[in-house]
């Protein structure tokens, strides 16, 4: 059985924000909604400041906080493949997952419009879901927390489920350079021009994130929580694997 | 019926028609402006302040009523029949505040009818929110259960102490539970601790005392030769030490957590930087003092419209405590960046405050008809 995890490569990324454009466009996003964005920060005082970015999806955490913490078990861990999913058909919106994920990735879109005009306005939906795009993805699976929402409820990046879990069995990873497997890999991956992701198995021995984690001190962001991110970060160059987190206005805070 | 136990019934029609009118007012401005605009109407965000001023009301509503019921269960198995004017009361004044607590949580909740009939049978042994509805369901039975005996004119401090025990029991496991919710958030180091639940059980307790105060004096119109004597010596004598003592228990926890917090350097304890900062937390520590002088001293704790001012200053301290507990543990950004500012801004919308003024309006309500169908008389 797979266990499918990303590694990012920070050195590579060029914060051009292709991944969370293809993710939105990918699953039919609300603007703001980016279940995959990239975090822009700065560290360091003039003269000696640095603009960085931190590519941040949902982790798929191996010991999900937001699993363990679901009253209604809404959010689960798919045991095959190990992807973290929010079945909408049970979910209350009580936004506790939300609260207890370190990592900010999940979304509650029932909130005030982060961009105006409000799309869900402009495009509503008549089946009680939060908009109707006029274009969006065929896959539709409520259980799965695949498709557009219902109201009430809470979403997140699914590492394109619909997609990996069509992938053949035993493939050790997920590559857009592969013809025969590129339509299994996540949107957020498949897009990224400088290749700054891969995408695998992290329980195949031969697969290549495992050997990128391994010969590259693969990092997992916030690991003191004990979550244990299926997302590593690679960095051994200009870029920090994990943004200090105060960096930013330490000062006035 | 005793004099002891009669109260003034004028009062509570009036009260009961005021606050009928009120809440049936802003639960349809509520439900308006719900429908109309779904919870964009509350200013929570998706930056990061996920639980806001319902979550806020909705725990004050539900600490004071597990408060009011532990004040009640304790008070008559400790002291018996010297609490036995106060008991009926007090459970249907817990009763009356997890009304307005569990209304709030409804229109707060995406699904809340799904929320009743999913949560008990999900068997999520992992989250602390599937204990703690199970212990409000076991509090509320109790409680129900307990209103409906202690009325029964054959009712004795024997024959009512399982129930009370057990009521008692599933008041603290209530207000613990909710102290795990927040306590539990590891990566969250302003909430995060383990004497959260018992910070937790000791304000229910402040506030309960207050509430206790507060309504049994408003049912005789705070007018002290209308109390009975049993009353008043009750409020003045021993129940006011307790209330002294619980304001200073519950002042060390205020006054500890924010000393550490403030000298922690944990990324999320910078919000107590900002909460010392604000007039709040300064009304908050005044309105907490100067109950806790009052309700020392002997001499003004005897007198029933201080023991009123002494409740009221409480029920704000409390409340702007909660307020800043709940938002204090979110206004960090977990990622801070370009577009998240260091702090987050928060100020409860204008539905989010209508539903503080539903849920007392209907807290009100549902005390006042108690006091109307004569429930709140003890036999
Ligand atoms: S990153 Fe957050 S939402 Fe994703 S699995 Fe981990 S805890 Fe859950
Ligand atoms: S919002 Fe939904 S998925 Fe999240 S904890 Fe509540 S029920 Fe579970």
């Amino acid at each position: 059985m797979a266990k499918w995890g990303m590694v990012i490569d920070l050195d590579t990324c060029t914060g051009c924000q292709a991944c969370t454009t293809a993710c939105a466009m990918e699953n039919s996003r609300l603007p703001g909604e980016n279940w995959q964005d990239v975090l822009f920060y700065h560290e360091g005082k003039y003269p000696n400041v640095q603009l960085k970015w931190l590519p941040r999806p949902c982790m798929h955490c191996e010991n999900p906080s937001c699993v363990s913490v679901c009253p209604t078990r809404a959010t689960y861990k798919d045991p095959e493949g190990g992807f973290v999913l929010i079945d909408w058909n049970r979910c209350i919106g009580c936004k506790y997952c939300q609260v207890a994920c370190p990592y900010g990735v999940r979304f509650y879109t029932d909130e005030k419009a982060v961009v105006q005009p409000d799309i869900r306005t402009v495009f509503p939906s008549e089946e009680g879901r939060q908009w109707d795009p006029p274009w969006k993805g065929p896959q539709d699976d409520p259980r799965r927390g695949i498709g557009i929402q219902p109201h009430g409820v809470v979403s997140k990046c699914t590492f394109c489920y619909h997609k990996v879990s069509q992938a053949p069995a035993g493939v050790p990873d997920l590559d857009e350079d592969i013809p025969e497997l590129k339509e299994y890999v996540p949107a957020c991956v498949r897009v990224c021009a400088p290749k700054a992701r891969f995408f695998g198995d992290l329980d195949h021995p031969e697969s290549r994130v495992n050997k990128l984690i391994a010969d590259h001190r693969g990092t997992r962001l916030k690991d003191e929580t004990g979550n244990k991110p299926q997302v590593y970060y690679l960095s051994g160059g200009a870029s920090a694997a994990v943004p200090s987190l105060r960096a930013v206005h330490q000062d006035k805070a | 019926m005793t004099t002891a136990t009669m109260d003034n019934k004028g009062i509570q029609m009036p009260i009961l028609l005021v606050a009928g009118i009120g809440f049936l007012i802003t639960a349809g401005l509520v439900m308006f402006n719900l429908s109309s605009q779904g919870h964009a109407a509350f200013n929570i965000s998706n930056d990061g302040l996920f639980w806001g001023f319902p979550i806020v009301v909705y725990d004050f509503f539900l600490l004071t009523s597990t408060g009011i019921a532990m004040v009640a269960c304790f008070g008559f198995l400790f002291t018996g029949e010297t609490f036995r004017p106060l008991f009926a009361r007090s459970l249907w004044l817990a009763l009356a505040g997890l009304s307005g607590g569990v209304a709030v949580l409804m229109m707060e909740l995406g699904y809340p009818l799904r929320a009743m009939f999913l949560i008990p049978f999900s068997f999520a042994f992992s989250s602390p929110l599937y204990w703690k509805v199970l212990a409000v369901i076991g509090f509320t039975v109790c409680l129900l259960l307990l209103i409906w005996r202690a009325r029964a004119t054959q009712s004795t401090l024997d024959s009512l102490r399982g129930l009370t025990r057990l009521t008692l029991l599933f008041a603290i496991l209530v207000t613990a539970l909710a102290g795990v919710v927040y306590g539990s958030q590891s990566f969250r180091p302003f909430w995060a601790s383990g004497d959260i639940p018992a910070a937790f059980i000791v304000e229910s307790i402040v506030g309960g005392l207050a509430f206790v105060y507060f309504f049994t004096l408003l049912a005789y119109g705070f007018q002290a030769d209308k109390v009975p004597v049993s009353i008043r010596s009750v409020f003045a004598g021993r129940m006011g030490g307790v209330f002294a003592w619980a304001i200073v228990l519950h002042l060390v926890f205020v006054v500890g957590r924010t000393v550490n917090g403030l000298y922690g350097n944990v990324e999320g304890l910078q919000a107590w930087q900002y909460i010392v900062s604000s007039p709040l937390y300064w009304i908050e520590l005044a309105a907490l003092m100067t109950a806790l002088v009052i309700m020392f001293s002997h001499a003004l704790r005897r007198n029933i419209l201080v023991q009123v001012a002494a409740a009221v200053l409480v029920m704000v301290g409390l409340f702007i405590g909660r307020y800043e507990y709940i938002i204090g543990g979110q206004i960090i950004p977990l990622f801070k960046g370009s577009w998240a500012p260091p702090v987050l801004s928060y100020a409860p919308s204008s539905t989010e405050w209508l539903l503080l003024i539903m849920a007392i309006f209907l807290a009100n309500v549902v005390n006042a008809l108690g006091g109307v169908l004569g429930i709140t008389r003890s036999r």
